[in-house]
């Protein structure tokens, strides 16, 4: 089934037109949205409201761009919304925790990882310091990276899903393999690892 | 008027100066080299620099293990129930449900039939209720006429 018939099918309502869809992007999607999220159980999440606004909004594609570059498009926005989500949350929580008290995050984190063995802590702390470091990377050069380096788009499929020039994708991602360098150089320094 | 006032500065320290300075400017320069985005000189730099500086070594070890994460962590196996569950919050939510010929076409036109019959059939009904009431309605006050007639109230009263 090639891509125009399988979005007719969608937009027909044919459940396996998007059971097709479905098998042949899950992979790619979900990818997508862990390198933002840094989480497989959320990503999964992410990549299945991404392919139900897809089933939802069919009749709205007219097909000037590829189906992918549409699915990645709404990966990476709702990753990022995901993401802006959680922050917000994380400051409320952060809040009732000061005034309650409460047990902070990290502290349990860190006593989770004692459990561990020791060539996984160290593994874990190195994923941890990286997804650190990716997070501190501003929206559009984060995601810029990530389809980069997670997904190996090329520069032109990243401008077009992101809708910006070829010539702002390759500084967004010079700019973020850069920033990304600083932070692992603090970390290196610090023998945070 | 200013006084010219000659430093010494002992080789050592000139040497590690230009180290640090060297060490510095490539570490900015590393990622680029593990992603093999520098031309071929910059690449030898680096190659000779690192030969002889282990502290940059260390840093280049560091920054591609951290770098090999990625490889590790991307393309996670997926997950073999991602259909199923996706297909039962597609049920959960009405707006989602498959809609068969049937459900499209064919139902509506049934209502839409047992609508029309419906309304068509009270009409009737209604037209012979109206009919008959009227019917009824002359044929008591007949009742009542006669029954006036047959006992009328003032003769009841002069009789008492």
């Amino acid at each position: 089934m090639n891509e125009p018939e399988l979005i007719k099918g969608i937009q027909q309502g044919d459940h396996r037109s998007f059971q097709t869809l479905v098998e042949t992007y899950q992979r790619k999607i979900v990818n997508t949205c862990l390198g933002i999220v840094h989480n497989t159980a959320d990503a999964e999440d992410l990549a299945q409201d991404v392919f139900l606004e897809i089933f939802r909004t069919a009749g709205n594609f007219r097909g000037e761009a590829r189906l992918s570059t549409w699915l990645y498009r709404i990966a990476t926005n709702r990753s990022l919304n995901h993401i802006r989500n959680k922050k917000r949350k994380g400051f409320f929580q952060s809040l009732e925790e000061t005034f309650t008290g409460g047990k902070n995050r990290n502290s349990e984190i860190s006593e989770n990882g004692n459990d561990q063995p020791d060539h996984r802590i160290t593994d874990q702390q190195r994923s941890d310091f990286l997804h650190r470091a990716i997070d501190h990377l501003p929206e559009k050069q984060r995601v810029a990276f990530t389809l980069n380096k997670y997904e190996e788009l090329p520069y032109q499929q990243i401008a077009e899903i992101m809708e910006i020039s070829l010539a702002s994708v390759e500084s967004l991602i010079h700019r973020a393999k850069k920033n990304l360098q600083e932070q692992l150089y603090e970390c290196y320094r610090k023998k945070c690892v | 008027m200013y006084k010219t006032v000659q430093v010494f500065v002992p080789n050592s320290v000139k040497l590690k100066t230009t180290k640090e300075m060297k060490c510095k400017t490539l570490h900015k320069d590393l990622i680029f080299y593990l992603d093999n985005e520098l031309p071929i000189e910059k690449r030898k730099e680096i190659e000779r620099h690192l030969e002889t500086c282990a502290d940059c070594r260390y840093f280049y070890s560091f920054l591609q293990a951290e770098m090999q994460i990625i490889g590790k962590e991307k393309n996670p196996e997926p997950s073999p129930f991602f259909f199923t569950r996706l297909s039962a919050r597609m049920d959960e939510r009405p707006d989602f449900r498959q809609q068969s010929l049937w459900n499209r076409v064919a139902q509506p036109a049934f209502f839409s039939l047992i609508l029309i019959a419906g309304i068509y059939g009270g009409l009737r009904l209604g037209s012979h209720a109206s009919s008959g009431a009227i019917h009824q309605t002359s044929s008591s006050s007949v009742q009542l006429l006669n029954d006036f007639e047959s006992e009328p109230i003032e003769s009841f009263l002069l009789d008492e």
